[in-house]
């Protein structure tokens, strides 16, 4: 897919962030430049300190920047406040985390079912198990997270990022907590169910075999762009 | 768990982890409520009781008191003809053994034939009272309580002298239905009929005699209709009247004192108990931030979070407060098992529902009041943090309307602690007081934490790291000394001002106290008992001072029930009060405002007064005050006023007047008498009233012994209340140690990685915590001796000492508490192993 061909679902133009902090001023973001299309698996790397968790905030409307324009599924999103863009994300983006961030005192099938009862849908539940179907992991929706293994948390995780059919997919490291085999089997449902869904993957990482599989991946080094490479031959999330 | 609300549905997941982290917080506010709703229950149960037993404690449906003079013929035809009438006369009188050997003070009831016209008197012998008090063989009969058979060692059939009569005790009383315990008891009862009193030579002009007349109307009469009627044919008859409502004012107002000062005490506990809810909500919250981000991170706005946990701390808070309710509606039994022997009438067991939902209303108010700034905070919680590895505890200040709603909070809560209260203004004093004493210790653990990081690095490796744990970041210094510091303070000032009371009556009364009190001698007689007196080797000083009762009516016109009084000065208005005369100031007082009439003063009737009193009542001189005396209305006119030191225990008048005005009023004339030697007492005594035998004699040390007694019952009460706080301040300790485990667990592992010995790591935290516990304890005894020392000179007028022992006491218990508990909370650090926690690290 060309990325200039129709509207972009990530648009960031001049993103700048400068944080302060007792040494003085950090220049964590210097002017970054994006734009990610729909259906489009972009793989993020860089060495750590590069600025790729930051970036992967203000995309997700976690962090305002300094300076710079963030567009994301149309809505700009500098000068939101806080409440709006927590609603934001509800209806748009979904973000899974290398420490997958379940809440422990619900089951499974209430972690899933969150952004849906948050969305008011009366059918969160339904759904709720139907997306805990689609990762395999029917057999485990009255467990609690310290009842599950590394694996099936982050399963619930990705489960309840798109469960609600969001338009972006965000994963910060998502195998980083995870032995190899299952890092796989968890990269392999991610990409299958972004590409079903034909959901827009962002897929931080700097495993760069795990890069590859994304049909562009973008180097940031030192809060800048410093490479963004389109392949042909990955694994797209949408085809 | 899938329906209802958004925020009840997720308060209700969050609370699936049990009470983990919330013994605390439940214990802090059961305990509180539970003060405060045992307070407010064996109150109402006691009211419900008096209300209750009102006639029967009345002996009628209306009650008329008189002092010195009986009613007029022509009131007492109109009660006649109204119901049911009992007239009884009461006094205090000298009976003696028939030998004259013995003698005893007794509270002397004469009674007529109708006596009582509610429930009935019982005796230990198969007979009637009117038979019991019936003359026989030309000897009257009398009843007494067994005490005084023992005091007069005489038996049932034995005779006893009272004033110039000789009577037969027939039978001991076994209950008297109208005898409420009275504090100014200071001798047993004896019942004598009325025929016989008048025989006794006792009743005289002046002396110290009360009428009663108890009326119980016909059945379906208006009662208020006859009372103003009965007031409106007899504006100046001079009695005072009690009808149900009003049946045992002395015993209302000791009950809603007692009340208030002890629910006072119980919101001390709760604002100490605040504290630990406070604490326990910040760390559970702080535990909560990574859920707080993920929530926030999954389109939950600042609002649905900040009613979610508003929602966990209001059923965790209905939890503890259900506690602390069921423990508190069961006082009432408590009561009424321990109180029966003391109290004349019963407590009725049940359930209080207004003072419960007081107390439970406090209990959620509190609880909301001590969450918000934490609530507050963890609204702010960015979900941005879970992008980092390490979720940082809650810190910043709430948003302004959080901080709206904390300040509402507090303000509503002061607003029900004063608005509920008997005495207003003494609750918002209290409140104020609290206010400052919060304030002064936060501002004292600041000092603390300031010092601690100011001290340097002492050579002392264990001293040094103490000192670090005292003021490292998120250290619960604030919340111990405050809590701790609380709960220490109150104990302080209860033990000062118990301390400074028993020194005023161990120690300094005795010293200046007269040894007698003489009452109800003749004017004529005054010569006779000075010189009987003054025949006795070892009697010292003898003052005598005549004396009438009287009643203030009006304040400058104004009828004196409907004057706005001070509370510390309203009880002058309510009974009957010595009145003297003087040329001369009278020695311990001082005039303090005007000046003293000339000795040979022959004017307008003026009067001196209490300066305290006269605040209170608000008059100065120029003002008059319309007194009722014997049945009389008399005008006059304050001409100045005076200081009294009423700690000499001497001859003592709030009101005297200037020479011609009572001279010609029928009075008697009391006498104070000092004894060099306690061991001629009793002589004294007797060769008083053998000679003289309607003279009362009342020992200062019997009176002081029965004050001590009171004393020491209501301290005991008090103590027990103040105790609560205490154990607030304890628990909100040991939560804070229990919130520290974690950290301590660590910090005693990488010790000991790093070479530390277990005796070394104890010296730390023993340190540390004996540092904490010595600070707290010198706050709170200079905070205790300030407070103590207002209560003492301001309300009891008396002097202030700072007794040492209470004060090492107070810095040896908190250092014992801190200590103690911080040990414990060590040992178990200690037991961990290092290995499997790094493994886990």
């Amino acid at each position: 897919m060309n990325p200039s061909s129709a509207e972009p679902i990530v648009h960031l133009k001049g993103v700048t962030l400068n944080l302060r902090s007792g040494a003085g001023e950090v220049n964590v973001l210097r002017g970054i430049d994006i734009d990610v299309a729909a259906g489009e698996a972009v793989g993020i790397v860089g060495p750590s300190g590069a600025g790729k968790s930051t970036l992967m905030m203000i995309t997700a409307g976690l962090e305002n920047p300094t300076a710079g324009s963030v567009r994301v599924a149309g809505t700009e999103l500098v000068g939101l406040d806080e409440d709006t863009l927590a609603r934001f994300r509800r209806d748009n983006v979904g973000i899974v985390f290398q420490a997958f961030r379940l809440v422990p005192t619900m089951t499974a099938l209430e972690n899933v079912a969150v952004p849906l009862e948050l969305a008011g849908r009366s059918d969160a539940f339904e759904a709720a198990a139907e997306a805990l179907d689609r990762v395999g992991l029917s057999h485990r929706v009255e467990h609690y997270p310290e009842q599950l293994s590394g694996g099936e948390q982050q399963r619930v995780a990705i489960a309840r990022a798109v469960v609600a059919k969001p338009r972006l997919l965000l994963a910060d490291e998502p195998t980083g907590n995870l032995d190899g085999a299952t890092g796989e089997q968890i990269i392999d449902l991610l990409f299958g169910l972004a590409r079903d869904d034909g959901t827009t993957l962002m897929l931080i990482t700097h495993d760069m075999d795990l890069a590859d599989r994304c049909g562009r991946t973008v180097k940031v080094a030192d809060g800048r762009v410093v490479e963004d490479t389109a392949r042909p031959h990955a694994d797209q999330a949408a085809e | 768990m899938r329906t209802g609300p958004i925020a009840l549905r997720l308060a209700r997941r969050e609370l699936r982890t049990g009470l983990k982290g919330f013994r605390i917080f439940l214990a802090c506010l059961a305990l509180g409520v539970a003060a405060i709703a045992a307070v407010g229950s064996v109150s109402s149960a006691m009211m419900a009781g008096l209300e209750g037993d009102s006639r029967r404690i009345l002996g009628g449906d209306v009650a008329l008191r008189m002092v010195h003079q009986p009613a007029p013929p022509e009131a007492l035809e109109y009660l006649e003809a109204s119901g049911d009438v009992s007239t009884v006369v009461s006094m205090r009188a000298m009976a003696r053994g028939d030998g004259g050997e013995t003698s005893s003070l007794v509270e002397l009831k004469a009674v007529d034939d109708p006596y009582p016209l509610v429930d009935t008197l019982d005796l230990d012998r198969d007979m009637t009272l009117a038979d019991a008090l019936a003359p026989r063989d030309g000897v009257h009969g009398a009843v007494a309580e067994e005490s005084l058979a023992r005091r007069l060692e005489i038996a049932v059939g034995d005779r006893l002298r009272l004033g110039e009569s000789t009577l037969e005790l027939r039978a001991l009383i076994t209950t008297e239905p109208d005898r409420l315990v009275n504090f100014a008891s200071f001798g047993p009862r004896l019942m004598v009929s009325d025929a016989a009193v008048a025989e006794t030579g006792l009743v005289q002009v002046g002396s110290l005699v009360r009428h009663y007349y108890r009326i119980v109307l016909p059945a379906g009469a208006d009662r208020q209709a006859w009372i103003a009627d009965l007031e409106e044919r007899f504006p100046d008859a001079g009695w005072r009247l009690s009808s149900l409502e009003n049946a045992t004012p002395g015993y209302d107002n000791f009950v809603s004192r007692v009340t208030l000062f002890l629910t006072l005490v119980g919101l001390t506990a709760l604002l100490v108990g605040g504290v630990g809810v406070a604490m326990a909500v910040r760390s559970y919250l702080d535990g909560k931030t990574e859920t707080v981000a993920t929530l926030k991170c999954l389109g939950a706005p600042s609002g649905l979070v900040f009613r979610t946990y508003l929602l966990v701390v209001c059923i965790l808070a209905a939890a503890g407060t259900a506690i602390g309710l069921a423990v508190g509606a069961l006082a009432p039994m408590v009561a009424a098992q321990l109180a029966a022997p003391l109290l004349p009438f019963a407590i009725p067991v049940a359930v209080y529902p207004a003072p419960l939902a007081l107390a439970a209303l406090f209990g959620m108010l509190t609880a909301v009041a001590f969450s918000l700034w934490s609530l507050g905070r963890v609204c702010e919680v960015k979900a941005a943090q879970l992008f980092r590895s390490a979720i940082a505890p809650l810190g910043g200040w709430p948003r302004l309307p959080y901080l709206v709603a904390l300040v509402a909070a507090i303000g509503l809560l002061a607003a029900l602690a004063i608005f509920t209260a008997s005495d207003p203004w003494l609750a918002t004093a209290f409140i104020i007081g609290s206010v400052a004493a919060v304030a002064l210790f936060l501002a004292a653990s600041w000092v603390i934490m300031t010092l601690a990081r100011k001290a340097g690095r002492p050579r002392d490796p264990e001293l040094r790291m103490a000192l670090a744990n005292l003021h490292r970041p998120g250290a619960p210094t604030p919340g111990v000394v405050l809590a701790l510091g609380l709960g220490l303070t109150v104990l302080v000032t209860i033990a000062l001002i118990q301390a400074n009371l028993s020194r005023q009556v161990d120690e300094r009364i005795p010293d200046v106290a007269p040894a007698f009190f003489f009452i109800d001698i003749q004017p004529h007689q005054t010569d006779r008992f000075l010189e009987l007196l003054r025949g006795i080797d070892g009697v010292g000083n003898i003052q005598t001072t005549p004396m009438v009762r009287g009643r203030i009516t009006h304040l400058n016109g104004q009828p004196a029930d409907e004057a706005s009084v001070a509370p510390d000065a309203s009880w002058v208005l309510r009974g009957d009060r010595g009145l003297t005369y003087s040329a001369t100031p009278p020695e311990n007082s001082e005039v303090v405002e005007g000046t003293w009439w000339p000795a040979d003063y022959a004017g307008p009737p003026l009067v001196s007064f209490d300066a305290n009193l006269a605040e209170g009542l608000g008059v100065g001189i120029g003002d008059t005050m319309t007194l009722n005396i014997l049945g009389r209305p008399m005008t006059v006119e304050i001409g100045n006023l005076r200081k009294i030191d009423w700690g000499s225990l001497g001859m003592n008048f709030t009101f005297v007047f200037a020479p011609g005005t009572l001279e010609a009023a029928p009075h008697s004339v009391i006498a104070t008498v000092h004894v060099d030697d306690p061991s001629l007492e009793a002589a004294v005594q007797r060769a008083v009233t053998d000679a003289l035998p309607n003279v009362t004699a009342i020992r200062v040390k019997d009176a002081l012994e029965g004050a001590n007694r009171i004393l020491s019952a209501v301290s005991i009460a008090v103590r027990a209340t103040a105790a609560v706080t205490l154990v607030a301040g304890t628990l909100v300790l040991a939560g804070a140690i229990a919130a520290g485990h974690a950290r301590r667990v660590r910090d005693a592992v990488v010790l000991k990685v790093l070479g530390a010995t277990r005796m070394r790591i104890v010296k730390i935290y023993l340190l540390e915590y004996g540092l904490l516990g010595l600070s707290t304890a010198a706050i709170a005894s200079l905070v205790g001796s300030i407070a103590a020392s207002v209560v003492v000179v301001q309300v009891m007028r008396g002097d202030f000492v700072l007794p040492p022992g209470v004060l090492a006491l107070t810095a040896l218990l908190a250092m014992g508490i801190t200590v103690s508990f911080g040990f414990v909370g060590t040992w178990r650090a200690l037991g961990q192993r290092p290995a499997p926690m790094l493994r886990n690290e």
